[in-house]
């Protein structure tokens, strides 16, 4: 027999040991015509799906397996399971050893082995220093637990100097034990030009510098795969060895396919024969409650299809599944709603998985389960995020650990965690790496290059660094760790741990599987996705304030196609609404003006990176507005396009383009979104955009439109936006619009206890409220709770500003904002509830404040510092004053220095100074992040007017062209992608101004922009419906003018000097001025004022 | 914050982050902040010109009691101006307050506008500045500010009793100390505990015998002093003051931590055996000062009764060699963590290295020629292809046949030293020729994957 296979393969999986990716090494072992090749890395099965996918691609045979790493003495041991159940063995062994300890570590012992061992191909790998006695012993204990034939003695010519020696000693060993020899080269990387990327992840795994690393690192580069013929010339001694290989590849009988069959479980069906017969049932049953009056015809139609097939797939314990664990959250009050292909089907619209009635928009789910691929269905839930942990525990609880468990998360090497860990390797300093890392925007996935270092201030030509960056590089996309991915279940009947190897989560109380949503796919396997979405904790909390204060009753699926509610969004309204808040998605509104339910599907998914890297927003925008008749390709094109005016917007199209136009089978449409997702793409991309181009022109497409549609697809594969996805979201785009509309008191209430969430922080939303005429009052002892509520108050119709004029019929609120101590900053909710308690019919003093509640002066002091106190008269500084003289005695903050001063009853009037105007703005800031007084910048507009700057709320009023000088505080600082352009967001007292910054001026400023908290911006104004931009041209920093606020007279008075030596704040602040020494205690002013939020 | 800084509008406090995003290439460095107080002394010590009552007040300041003094610069406005510019011209920017108390000085160096404050006006003057005049810590400053109170004047008219009821009795301290109703003192600068012992002589010594026995005295004195506070000295001086004002300093160092007056006194023997002509003790030296440079701690153990003298006699015979001969020339070979046959050992001076610091390194590598040639010696041979072992070979024009051979082990270069980027993978070879010589080849690249034509040299002789 002239053939070999490689068994001992250890992957990149075996975190920061093996030094190439799966597919690489499937992909060598072909090309070097290994008849197969078997995967075992350290005590983990987490490459073995990417490897088998791989090896269905090559055509090669394949056999997972796995490195058992033992904490006795015992020598590693290679697994490889003849057959299903013996997987589940070894999966199960895999579990034991890892849920006895933390996570990303598992400890087994020989002894957990043999529980688990009928089955299992063993491979004992012979430590260096060979003890022949106990090895021949492990064999003998192995042969006889195990079947006889199915214990083999690994040996590895590696090129040690006594290799010849060595396998002569094996050779007795196995011969005396009775056991054959296999042929290994304990492969590490799948080319010998691996070999340093090898020793730098040693390196980091051993946390040394490479140049002390020394015998740490392999001698040579030997440990790769290597072709029959040359291992059959290390061997030559024993070519038995060699033959063992197809022997052992013979018997290793189980492929991960076999998974496939991996039954859904099937508990919940309470009473019916059959799972389907339940999902029947409970359909007809939600299809009556959703269409009271009968289901329209092309519903009807639509449900029994789906019932068809998923009675012909064996889906229904999937669907029952979802809906036990939504039944599950409506039965707690939890807010959920399901997205994903399958969940926009009419089955889970009936059993009220989702909420978009199919019948009202297009029927989208063309994607919903496809027979002939046999992909499983996907449906994600979105629950509020306060209480998603519920339902996890609810998971886990009704389907036991053993099976169910959380998909993992293939945690990457990105740009800057490479270039950090191998800087460290290369001994480069700390600074240096902040540096390197800093040449890259967040999770870039893109190295630093010889020039970006250059452009840092780096010498070009110094070696090390050119290889210290070459490697990190080269490092970047391999897997690091293994973490817990957000929400992604499975749900098996039979155990799950007989699947794949369930291991402890970072989290208390998770379990995690050890399979990516990848392998997931590959595989078949089902799972449901238990996301958290901030926003829906919004929306409850929203319907509940409805009700109570109100008496309306709203959920998510009164879907009434508000015509006051689209008005709103027409007109870029949307601050705090799902999805649409950001100036991106505000910028698009006035330009797509959306009327219908679909249009807000379409404004969900354009600002996509997806979309726009496939340049096609800009197409859409145009015959959107220029309602020309569009010509289609070809009528199969037109079914697919239509709705979207002919340019693909989202995934489900590019896919069908794919397969209509280009003549892709599914299954290879499928597969090529895959390989776009993947990051090192090996190769198969281009023979993909071939075919797809090929295929396209082929079927009498233009070259031109094809090149387009493969942009498109090619911007989809890292950012995909299913069409369903968008409709879920859609859904609660208009259900949060609806409710800012016409209660915004409600909405702004809500929001913010639901704080952090969103685009905007709470100051920008109290403001949105209050020009919506929703009266805001400050957060008072007496009068708030921890959360926001509602009190009586005026009607908020008759309070707009005139920006909002038009809404005076749609507003019905009535009610007060009342701010929650939440919002006084290192307040706690503890602190709140007991102030709740205890409060009764209010507390008349901060001494009664403090005897009641027994709260720790530290916390009565935020409260101070944050004018809670108003309703005893007091003043900010009284209140703190007040507070500071609380006795305390027994307290352990009691200085017994105190024991003999005057009680506090005793003590004279404070008489302290009354707070300038300016000064309580930036106290307000300071405790509350936000003022209900005033603007900053509405005390030093006269400076603001001197120099020309025109006020936001002006701005609609110049003309598109003119230059003008615009002044604001900086609220956000965005950089979409890694796009030409930052986008920044000023606010000044009357409103909000959006500037555009172009890369070479950003580069320019960027000191000002990145560090300036308020900045005077001159440029450009463009106006394009109504949507104003700024595109800079010049920055100023302006923030020392924010020390205006600090400044007045009352005080200067106070120090005896005469208003006529007040200094001019124009001058530079370190002019040498009273006024510079007195700020010296407000040095943090700057630190007080909004940062500004960085987007990426 | 210099002025670089402040131009480029740094923030006091900032993130490190965000510094680095507005300037990419901005270069940090962490902060000194024993080499600022070094500095801050050596300041210190400068001032000794002015008065003899300097004290610290670190990060930043020194305090200088003038009274009495200032008179010999021309009053205080003079001495004042005489320490600011003489700073100035050595390249250091100082800001002075001279007034009654400590605490007013201390204010109008840092806040004030009047530099020296007239007797009487202390009040007046203080009045007006900000509470951080007052040496308060930024918490109590904070939370006075946040009441509204700014000034001394804000606190120093207020009654005392709530003052004292919220910020305790140390904020009315500083005030009174600032006012002068109560007094401070300014702390003399604390000489850094030193071991330094000398001798004076009314007759200048001429001898070496005399110097050695002083020397030997001073040893045991130092001795004494190190014992106290367990200390031993790893570096010694010997100053030899001769009586024309020139000064012999010697030094010795010794491998462990030392105080036996005896074994100092041999290291000194030593040295001046070697630059013995160096020190001309001309008319003779009349201050001989031994200090202890560098100290590390040593256990005080109980001398007498058993004697283990000999314990320590290796480690005095190498600091006798290498104070005679030189550090560099006593060496111990060290073995070193690498691959590379021929760095796998390393000569560290003897005196830097400890025979327990040298951890054998666990080798399961095969065994290593006795002797390993410092440049490998090329040889002919024949082998097989690409990776067999020598037939025969050639060397120093005798040719050896291969009776036995071992290998090959095959050893990769360090790639990351390999500035070129080409050096060759070796495969090494033990052989027994014939004749019954045992020796270490290696064929230097490999055949097909690195070179055509690979290169043998015999790298080493086995017993």
């Amino acid at each position: 027999m002239s053939a070999y296979a490689e068994f001992a393969i250890t992957s990149n999986f075996s975190f920061l040991r093996g030094a190439s990716e799966p597919e690489e090494l499937v992909a060598q072992a072909r090309m070097l015509g290994l008849s197969g090749l078997g995967f075992a890395d350290r005590n983990s099965v987490a490459g073995v799906v990417r490897a088998h996918v791989a090896a269905e691609e090559f055509k090669i045979k394949f056999a997972p397996g796995v490195r058992l790493v033992f904490s006795d003495a015992t020598p590693d041991i290679l697994a490889f399971p003849q057959d299903r159940a013996a997987w589940g063995r070894l999966t199960r062994l895999l579990s034991l050893g890892k849920r006895r300890v933390e996570k990303g570590e598992c400890l087994l012992k020989l002894a957990d082995l043999f529980d688990f061992i009928a089955g299992q191909n063993l491979i004992v790998m012979p430590p260096t220093q060979i003890d022949s006695r106990a090895l021949g012993l492990l064999l003998g204990q192995l042969k006889s637990a195990a079947s006889s034939r199915s214990v083999w003695l690994g040996a590895s010519m590696l090129y040690r100097g006594d290799d010849a020696r060595r396998l002569n000693q094996f050779t007795e060993i196995a011969r005396d034990a009775f056991v054959p020899l296999i042929a290994t080269n304990d492969v590490l990387y799948h080319a010998p030009e691996r070999r340093t990327l090898q020793d730098v992840v040693t390196c980091i795994r051993n946390k040394v510098v490479i140049d002390s690393a020394g015998q740490l690192l392999e001698a040579n580069a030997e440990r790769h795969l290597k072709p029959h013929e040359e291992m059959s010339r290390l061997f030559r001694t024993i070519p038995d060895a060699i033959a063992e290989t197809q022997r052992l590849l013979a018997k290793c009988r189980f492929s991960l396919e076999e998974l496939r069959v991996t039954e859904y479980q099937e508990e919940k069906r309470s009473g019916f024969a059959t799972p389907q017969e339940a999902l029947v049932a409970f359909a007809e049953e939600g299809g009556k409650r959703r269409y009271p009056n009968g289901m329209p015809e092309k519903v009807r139609h639509a449900l029994d299809e789906e019932l068809r097939l998923t009675g012909e797939l064996n889906y229904a314990p999937f669907f029952l599944t979802v809906h036990d664990i939504v039944q599950f959250a409506r039965k707690e009050g939890i807010l959920c709603q399901g997205r994903g292909s399958a969940a926009n089907s009419v089955i889970c619209y009936c059993l009220g998985i989702t909420e978009v009635d199919p019948n009202a928009i297009e029927l989208l789910f063309e994607r919903f389960v496809s027979a002939e691929r046999r992909e499983p269905p996907d449906i994600d839930v979105d629950f509020e995020h306060e209480r998603r942990e519920e339902v996890i525990q609810y998971i886990y609880r009704t389907y036991t650990r053993e099976r169910a468990g959380l998909a993992a998360t293939v945690i990457c090497y990105r740009g800057r965690s490479a270039i950090r860990d191998v800087g460290k390797v290369f001994g480069l300093s700390e600074d240096t790496l902040s540096r390197l890392a800093g040449t890259m925007w967040g999770w870039s996935m893109e190295g630093v290059t010889e020039e970006r270092a250059r452009r840092a201030g780096f010498d070009a030509g110094d070696r090390r660094l050119a290889r210290a960056l070459t490697l990190a590089r080269e490092l970047i996309g391999f897997p690091r760790h293994l973490s817990q991915h957000v929400g992604g279940f499975v749900i098996t009947r039979s155990r799950l741990d007989e699947v794949v190897p369930i291991e402890n989560a970072a989290m208390d109380d998770r379990t995690v599987i050890e399979w990516e949503k990848n392998d997931l796919e590959a595989l078949g396997l089902l799972k449901v996705d238990v996301l958290a979405l901030g926003m829906l904790s919004c929306l409850r909390r929203s319907f509940a304030l409805l009700e109570e204060t109100y008496g309306e009753t709203r959920t998510l699926s009164d879907q009434d196609e508000d015509p006051q509610t689209y008005a709103m969004i027409q007109r870029a309204d949307t601050i705090g609404v799902f999805q649409i808040e950001s100036r991106a998605q505000m910028s698009m509104l006035p330009r797509l003006k959306p009327a219908k339910f679909y249009d807000l599907v379409i404004e969900v998914a354009i600002v996509r990176p997806g979309p726009i890297q496939g340049n096609m927003v800009h197409p859409y925008l145009r015959r959107r507005q220029n309602p020309e008749p569009v010509s289609y390709p070809s009528p199969a094109l037109k079914a697919i396009l239509e709705r979207t005016l002919g340019v693909p917007l989202f995934q489900e199209q590019a896919m069908r383009i794919a397969i209509v136009g280009a003549g892709f089978v599914p299954g290879e449409a499928d597969r090529l979104r895959r390989a776009m997702a993947t990051f090192k793409r090996i190769g198969t991309i281009d023979s993909f955009r071939e075919k797809f181009i090929g295929g396209m022109t082929a079927r009498n497409y233009d070259l031109k439109f094809a090149t387009s549609c493969w942009n498109q697809i090619e911007g989809f594969g890292s950012y995909g936006f299913p069409e369903s996805h968008a409709a879920s979201f859609a859904n609660l785009v208009y259900a949060s619009a609806w409710v800012k509309c016409h209660y915004p008191d409600v909405f702004a209430a809500a929001l913010l206890n639901s704080q952090p969430m969103g685009f905007y922080a709470s100051a920008q939303l109290v403001r949105d409220a209050e020009e919506h005429g929703v009266e805001v009052r400050p957060p008072d002892i007496n009068r708030s709770n921890w959360d926001c509520t509602l009190e009586n108050g005026a009607m908020a119709r008759d309070r707009l500003h005139p920006r909002h004029a038009g809404m005076k019929n749609a507003v019905h609120s009535t009610c007060t904002l009342r701010l929650g101590l939440r919002q006084v900053s290192g307040f706690s909710e503890d602190d709140a509830k007991v102030i709740e308690a205890v409060r009764g019919d209010g507390f008349d003093s901060v001494r009664d404040l403090w005897l009641r509640t027994r709260l720790k002066p530290a916390s009565l002091e935020r409260l101070a510092a944050a004018d809670a106190f108003a309703s005893l008269g007091l003043t900010r500084r009284e209140a703190l004053w007040a507070v500071k003289g609380l006795q305390r005695a027994g307290d352990k903050d009691d200085l017994p220095l105190l024991a003999r001063v005057v009680t506090p009853e005793l003590e004279p009037d404070a008489d302290l100074p009354p707070m300038p105007p300016g000064r309580q703005v930036i106290e307000d800031y300071r405790h509350l992040h936000l003022s209900l007084r005033a603007h900053p910048i509405s005390f030093i507009r006269p400076d603001l007017d001197r120099r020309g700057i025109v006020a936001h709320d002006r701005l609609p009023e110049i003309a598109q062209g003119r230059s003008v000088t615009v002044a604001g505080l900086v609220l956000v600082r965005q950089r979409p992608g890694e796009g030409k352009a930052i986008f920044m967001t000023l606010e000044d007292e009357g409103g909000i101004a959006n500037v555009i910054l172009w890369i070479p001026t950003f580069e320019r400023y960027r000191p000002v922009v990145l560090g300036a908290r308020l900045v005077a911006v001159t440029g450009k104004l463009q106006n394009e419906s109504g949507v104003i931009h700024i595109v800079a041209e010049q920055i100023e920093d302006m923030t020392a003018l924010l020390s205006r606020l600090m400044n007045d007279e009352l005080e200067i008075d106070t120090r005896g000097k005469s208003p006529g030596l007040l200094p001019n704040v124009k001058g530079h602040p370190r002019s040498g001025d009273a006024l510079v020494t007195l700020l010296k205690d407000d040095s943090d002013l700057e630190t007080v004022m909004p940062k500004g939020r960085n987007f990426h | 914050m210099n002025d670089a800084a402040s131009a480029l509008n740094l923030k006091h406090g900032a993130a490190l982050a965000d510094t680095r995003a507005m300037y990419p290439s901005i270069v940090v460095h962490n902060a000194d902040r024993a080499a600022d107080l070094a500095l801050l002394e050596a300041i210190a010590d400068w001032c000794d010109r002015y008065t003899p009552l300097v004290g610290l007040d670190p990060p930043d300041g020194l305090m200088l009691d003038v009274g009495g003094c200032a008179h010999l610069f021309g009053g205080e406005a003079a001495l004042k101006d005489d320490v600011v510019t003489r700073l100035a011209r050595q390249g250091l920017q100082a800001c002075a307050g001279l007034a009654d108390t400590p605490g007013c000085a201390w204010a109008m160096a840092r806040y004030g506008e009047t530099w020296v404050v007239p007797p009487g006006a202390t009040r007046n003057t203080l009045r007006p500045l900000p509470l951080a005049a007052l040496r308060i810590d930024p918490e109590t400053i904070a939370t006075l500010a946040q009441a509204g109170l700014k000034s001394i004047a804000d606190i120093a008219d207020r009654p005392r009793a709530p003052l004292a009821a919220r910020f305790g009795q140390s904020l009315l301290q500083r005030l009174d100390q600032a006012l002068g109703h109560e007094d401070e003192s300014i702390t003399p600068r604390q000489p850094l505990p030193s071991y330094v012992v000398e001798r004076r002589f009314a007759e200048p010594i001429v001898l070496e015998d005399d110097m050695l026995g002083t020397i030997e005295h001073l040893a045991e004195e130092l001795g004494r002093v190190m014992e106290r506070r367990e200390k031993g000295a790893r570096l010694l001086q010997a100053a030899l003051f001769r009586t024309d004002g020139k000064v012999h300093r010697i030094e010795v160092t010794a491998g462990q931590p030392l105080r036996d007056p005896k074994r100092i006194q041999r290291l000194f023997v030593e040295r001046l055996g070697v630059i013995g002509d160096e020190c001309d003790p001309g008319f003779g030296y009349d201050v001989i000062r031994l200090s202890a440079l560098a100290v590390e701690h040593i256990d005080a153990v109980q001398s007498g009764f058993t004697d283990d003298y000999h314990a320590n006699e290796l480690t005095d015979l190498i600091d006798r060699l290498s104070t005679r001969f030189g550090m560099q020339r006593l060496t111990r070979q060290t073995p070193c963590n690498t691959h590379i046959p021929e760095f796998a050992v390393a000569n560290i001076p003897a005196q830097l290295t400890r025979p327990d610091d040298i951890a054998l390194i666990d080798r399961d590598t095969p065994p290593r020629p006795l002797h390993l040639f410092a440049r490998p010696e090329p040889i002919e041979t024949v082998a097989e292809v690409p990776d067999g072992p020598p037939a025969r070979f050639r060397w120093r024009h005798v040719l050896h046949e291969v009776a036995a051979v071992e290998g090959p082990e095959r050893i990769a270069m360090e790639w990351w030293r390999d500035e070129e980027g080409h050096a060759l993978t070796r495969d090494y070879f033990r052989v027994e020729s014939r004749q019954g010589g045992r020796v270490w080849l290696y064929r230097e690249g490999l055949y097909g994957r690195e070179t055509p034509t690979p290169r043998w040299f015999l790298h080493g002789v086995f017993a």
